[in-house]
């Protein structure tokens, strides 16, 4: 090292980064090509005639695009009920567990009281156990209590999700006591402390979890595939693997082709609510996560 | 402090800060409990008490009616002397294999890359690695079965255009696992770069301004500097992505249904069939074997890290 001459050590350090970033560029954009071609082509095919996706999976012709897909598709599954039965869910499911999670973690992070590292470590096993694990008892609590195929079996089980509970609880830790202190002294009562100081500072966390919430409930498949099958209450995901189960199950009078178009039209419309509604928030969601972090 | 501790001294001269003193003490006492309350209601109900019967439901022989007859251990020895068992949790075993060590290699790299604020395109990419994660896992696997279908899928008609010959990606056991695997690595590996992401961002960007001086390359910095550093998140990204390839369920259910000749069927789908029969007792008892060899592979996770740590 100390034999090198300042100049010569100099000069070639600008190029090896640029060089760098260059590759780096390269690498990165064949990549994001690779991550964004399915969904791409998936939703450019919905709109091309259900034959040409089969015969000619590569190409597409603007002047040759229909909507044929799906007007055959919103002919023959109830995609309407499933958006409308998803989205009934969404909003009772996500504010429960948007607003008793965080709130629980609260309880969690910053009191003492009996038996709370028994109750929190129970949390931890559930985190553990398979999903599908709770499947068998919790239908047969559905079929006793009468909630099958209805709106509460759909929305109250796993309404406060364990993960959230102990991913809020790691970022409400971090919240200095003083603050909390300060306004006691200012008088602020415990719930108001929850409210007025807590929730704002660590709104980025959760504005993560209200995007990884609706993400989640939005493309869950197992529990309603098994509690709400009727045509009447299935959500959208449910409506969509019935429409993948006709092509392995060879419906009769409908060609690979017809339902391979169908299949691309109903996948991009429940796609697309989606990614619009991720695109909008994504800052919020990679902040929220960068916030809530597991550090080191 | 003078002040505090004057206040504190004080109540004593008039009764009503006192009472208040009190209750306030009692309103804080009282509060975790109204706080935690709800959040246990609905767990206790629809996770601790589900949790709680299908432990009691894997040493029974029930069938979904009638009367349950105690039958020991019975179900889990049957399972540890299966075979379909076995298999099942060897194809999730190979899963693991397939996916792990490229998604943690790969997301580190990509992390790496995009931790550099001064990258162009940055904001870019770090929405399009989590494209494929938002994305519906339904929508996700009926895209996959269409475009690696054999005769009529783009994967196929991309390599015909090269002179190569079709690859059946789904219908030979040869090549549906690392079928699936894709899909696995494609789906996920966006989530794991932004949890990898917030690791990086607690590196101090000095350590690498030393190294560079020292004329270290990218390749040493990267397993001398970076991986050390961030070797925590690193474990929990382990320990959460082998916890989802265990209980992998939907992506084979949809896909392959865990064709060609049971070649996909998971350790999560194997459990599922059990229950599709109608043999609950079995399927409880499986899911907790899973249970415990997922949390046997965490504990040993954590031991690794804590030797590393040493």
């Amino acid at each position: 090292m100390t034999t090198t001459l300042p100049g010569s050590a100099a000069r070639p350090r600008p190029r090896r980064v640029s060089l760098v970033t260059v590759r780096s560029q390269i690498f990165l954009l064949l990549l994001t090509l690779a991550f964004l071609a399915p969904v791409a082509w998936a939703l450019l095919s919905a709109f091309k005639p259900a034959n040409r996706i089969i015969s000619d999976p590569l190409s597409f012709d603007p002047t040759s695009a229909t909507l044929d897909n799906f007007t055959r598709m919103f002919a023959d599954v109830p995609i309407g009920q499933g958006f409308l039965n998803t989205a009934v869910v969404l909003v009772f499911k996500g504010a429960i567990t948007l607003f008793f999670a965080p709130l629980a973690a609260y309880g969690f992070a910053k009191y003492t009281f009996p038996l709370k590292n028994m109750l929190f470590g129970t949390v931890l096993i559930t985190l553990m156990l398979p999903t599908i694990v709770l499947i068998i008892p919790l239908l047969l609590q559905m079929k006793e209590l009468g909630w099958v195929n209805t709106y509460q079996a759909l929305i109250l089980p796993g309404a406060v999700d364990a993960f959230a509970v102990f991913w809020m609880r790691q970022v409400i830790a971090a919240v200095p006591d003083e603050l909390l202190d300060a306004a006691r002294v200012d008088g602020c009562r415990e719930f108001a402390l929850f409210r007025r100081v807590v929730l704002p500072v660590i709104k980025p966390a959760l504005a993560g979890l209200a995007v990884l919430t609706v993400m989640n409930i939005y493309n869950d498949f197992v529990w309603p595939v098994v509690v709400a099958s009727s045509e009447r209450m299935a959500t959208l995901q449910v409506v969509l693997s019935t429409l993948a189960q006709n092509i392995t199950g060879n419906r009769i009078g409908a060609d690979y082709a017809t339902i391979t178009g169908e299949l691309l039209a109903a996948a991009s419309v429940a796609l697309v609510p989606l990614l619009v509604i991720f695109v909008a928030l994504q800052r919020h969601f990679i902040n929220g996560i960068l916030a809530g972090s597991v550090k080191g | 402090m003078t002040l505090a501790v004057d206040t504190q001294a004080s109540p004593s001269a008039s009764p009503s800060p006192k009472r208040r003193a009190n209750r306030s003490r009692w309103r804080r006492q009282l509060a975790p409990y109204v706080f935690v309350l709800p959040f246990i209601a609905i767990f206790a109900a629809f996770g601790v008490y589900p949790m709680l019967f299908t432990l009691r439901l894997s040493f029974t022989d029930w069938r979904g009616s009638g009367a349950a007859e105690w039958v020991g251990w019975d179900n889990y020895t049957y399972l540890l002397g299966n075979e379909g068992f076995w298999s099942s949790v060897s194809n999730s075993a190979v899963l693991w294999l397939l996916i792990i060590p490229v998604q943690l290699l790969l997301a580190l790299v990509i992390a790496v890359l995009l931790d550099n604020a001064k990258l162009r395109l940055r904001s870019f990419y770090r929405v399009a690695f989590l494209v494929p994660f938002v994305t519906p896992l339904v929508a996700v696997a009926q895209i996959w079965v269409v475009v690696f279908d054999q005769d009529y899928g783009a994967v196929n008609a991309i390599l015909n255009t090269f002179g190569l010959p079709d690859v059946g990606w789904l219908t030979t056991s040869l090549w549906a696992k690392p079928t699936l695997a894709l899909l696995f690595l494609w789906k996920t590996t966006g989530f794991i770069v932004i949890i990898l992401l917030s690791g990086l961002q607690s590196i101090d960007a000095n350590v690498y301004e030393a190294a560079d001086i020292d004329g270290a390359s990218r390749l040493r910095q990267l397993v001398n500097i970076t991986i050390p550093l961030v070797r925590r998140t690193l474990m929990f990204s382990l320990v959460l992505q082998t916890l989802a390839v265990f209980q992998m369920f939907a992506e084979p259910f949809v896909v392959t249904d865990g064709g060609p000749y049971g070649s996909t069927t998971t350790a999560g789908l194997h459990l599922y069939e059990h229950i599709n029969r109608g043999d609950l007792g079995t399927g409880a008892a499986n899911s907790f074997l899973l249970v415990i060899i997922v949390m046997a592979l965490s504990l040993l996770f954590v031991r690794l890290l804590r030797a590393e740590d040493r």
